[in-house]
């Protein structure tokens, strides 16, 4: 089983002002967008990422928290904390805030001894295993894309393919999606970053038909 | 959100030497999602005159057509082509009879007198108040994005090409920090004996 | 402070308005070998104007500065800590914080109060170890990010699209071209922004020295 971790890199920062749509990456009072480069792939560590969508403020801060309890696990108990405990660390931590407001919505991605591991974690202390998630404002467009094109036999290619297409035009169809598409592959041996691919690019090149 | 960037849009007029400006994002959306990107709000109101509107598109469609309407009876009736200035008080008539209940666009108005070829360029509020300018006029969700590209890039008595690249640059360069305006841009550029249309390709996401 | 509101129905509301908006600037770029600030002094609340010589960028070391804007009081009470915590690491660690140990700091100081944001928008510019320009972009609840520019403040959405257009195709400006593109966008932020304007402060900081900078800015 694959697990690709495609990300949208546009987002407002999250001000004071609290975000009413927990997937939504931009707060619903301001659309000026404030960055075409926010990371939203968080590299916890080399068999570890994370993903931001929400208040990038509150991702970013639990998630290198994560990282920190990650790190300490490996150093007492001398092997890597699984992907279901690294997940689990990061759902009790903002259990413990839920219903103050945090915006979270995060997909934690690895690779264990039980092999690829999926987990979609979000701000309420929700936490689901599975093959595949869609997170943020766009993920229903790109759920569209996902769910008409994935087969279980596909191959690295096909799958990155794919990924790509999905954040595309979920981009193209949400307007706080956009900027950049990083596409990360976690094998056995960690994660690498495939590639990084401007959407307005991909957008074009999508049109003219390949 | 407030019901003026309920469908998003982007509008921006300027004024060159001899020669005025307009252009207008090609974005029609609801809220955040994308519906079309071939929506155009920058309209032709006679040989060298336009409008444009941002704001809810219902509106602009029907205050479009409604202007179209008394334009014409105004053309029958005088049996001559109508001056920027007195369109511009039409707009603001029609905007005003609807003072308690209006239409919620921001128009900007562009064009040559028919007789002496002077530019004109204004615009008005959502109830009609018109606000005349000598340099250039912007509305829509990305306003502030768009005065801070005006106010830097124009400079008075521009030739039309350099007034094409100006209105060009600030309307991209604006709408791209903007999520609810921009898949494509128009501009419509105005001088004595032509109008050039050109489509721009801006960022899709 | 406490307020009392009336609204047209008569209500009286008893309310706790914590923020005000002090209006006020900012704009870094990161150079190959430099990184330069700029932010207006204008000090306002309103439709009144306090200080028009207000001090927005605050020397953190000798290769790091901070800009600061938003509520003059979440302002001054975050730069009282984090120049002490920056005293504290000098002191025990017997070096200078690192800019980007200091981005970091930032972040984790904004993050604290994530229940009751500072209201603070702050740029951290300067020198990173391998001595290039590097610019931090914080939102006021801590997520930043090292970008090669940005504005923040009342009229960073007409600045930014300005900077964008400038300066994405991957330009490298030399220091004096930054210092006049600096200058310039604050002219025409001053132009059409009321919480901005009086003067422009300009930091530059390269691996000489912190210098700094003034211009005058219309005053209306």
């Amino acid at each position: 089983r694959l697990a690709i971790l495609p990300s949208i890199i546009r987002g407002d920062w999250q001000s004071h002002t609290q975000c009413t749509n927990p997937g939504s990456i931009q707060t619903p009072l301001h659309h000026s967008s404030s960055s075409q480069t926010v990371k939203k792939v968080i590299e916890i560590n080399p068999y570890l990422l994370g993903t931001m969508a929400g208040g990038a403020a509150d991702c970013m801060y639990w998630e290198r928290v994560l990282s920190k309890h990650c790190r300490i696990y490996e150093l007492r108990n001398k092997e890597r904390i699984s992907v279901a405990a690294a997940s689990k660390l990061l759902a009790n931590m903002v259990y413990q805030y839920k219903g103050m407001g945090l915006s979270m919505g995060t997909m934690i991605c690895g690779w264990d001894k039980r092999g690829p591991g999926l987990y979609y974690v979000n701000e309420e202390g929700t936490r689901l295993s599975g093959g595949m998630f869609a997170v943020g404002s766009g993920s229903t467009y790109a759920y569209g894309v996902l769910d008409s094109n994935h087969r279980p036999d596909m191959t690295p290619e096909e799958a990155y393919d794919l990924g790509r297409r999905a954040i595309c035009h979920a981009t193209h169809r949400d307007a706080y999606s956009g900027g950049v598409v990083n596409l990360y592959h976690m094998q056995q041996s960690g994660w690498i970053k495939v590639s990084q691919n401007d959407v307005s690019e991909l957008q074009y090149k999508f049109r003219e038909g390949n | 959100m407030s019901i003026m960037s309920y469908n998003g849009g982007a509008v921006l007029a300027m004024r060159g030497k001899n020669c005025v400006a307009i252009g207008g994002d090609l974005r029609f959306g609801v809220q955040a999602q994308m519906v079309s990107s071939s929506f155009e709000k920058v309209f032709s109101m006679g040989d060298h005159l336009y409008i444009g509107m941002a704001g809810l598109a219902s509106d602009v469609q029907t205050v479009h057509e409604r202007l179209k309407f008394r334009l014409n009876l105004y053309e029958l009736r005088e049996g001559r082509s109508i001056k920027p200035n007195t369109f511009m008080s039409m707009v603001s008539n029609l905007l005003y009879e609807r003072r308690f209940g209006p239409y919620y666009i921001d128009p900007v108005i562009a064009g040559l007198d028919p007789i002496t070829f002077k530019p004109f360029i204004c615009s008005l509020d959502l109830i009609g108040c018109p606000m005349v300018t000598e340099d250039f006029v912007v509305s829509g969700t990305c306003a502030e994005q768009m005065f801070g590209m005006c106010e830097t890039l124009w400079e008075p008595d521009l030739e039309p090409e350099e007034l094409f690249e100006a209105i060009s640059q600030a309307l991209l360069s604006a709408v791209n920090r903007d999520a609810l305006s921009g898949s494509g841009a128009v501009i419509h550029l105005i001088e004595k004996d032509k109008v050039t249309t050109r489509v721009l390709k801006t960022r899709l996401d | 402070m406490p307020t009392v509101m009336e609204d047209c129905v008569g209500a009286i509301q008893h309310r706790f308005s914590p923020y005000s908006f002090n209006g006020g600037t900012l704009l870094a770029f990161a150079g190959s070998d430099f990184a330069l600030l700029a932010a207006d002094s204008r000090l306002s609340e309103g439709f009144g104007i306090h200080n028009r010589n207000a001090a927005r960028l605050h020397k953190l070391s000798e290769s790091c500065v901070l800009a600061c804007c938003g509520f003059q009081g979440d302002c001054l009470s975050l730069l009282r800590i984090l120049e002490a915590r920056v005293k504290m690491y000098k002191q025990t660690h017997q070096r200078p914080m690192t800019c980007p140990a200091i981005a970091s700091l930032l972040s984790q100081l904004l993050y604290s109060h994530r229940f009751f944001p500072y209201y603070c928008y702050c740029l951290i510019a300067g020198l990173d170890s391998q001595g290039q320009g590097a610019v931090f972009s914080f939102d006021p609840v801590g997520s930043y990010e090292r970008v090669p520019f940005s504005s923040l403040g009342s009229a960073s959405a007409q600045l930014q699209p300005l900077l964008d257009s400038q300066l994405s195709s991957g330009v490298q400006l030399s220091a004096s071209q930054a210092e006049q593109l600096a200058r310039d966008v604050f002219v025409s932020a001053a132009e059409r922004d009321v919480y901005t304007g009086d003067s422009v402060q300009v930091c530059l900081v390269s691996s000489v020295e912190v210098h700094r900078d003034s211009h005058s800015l219309r005053k209306d």
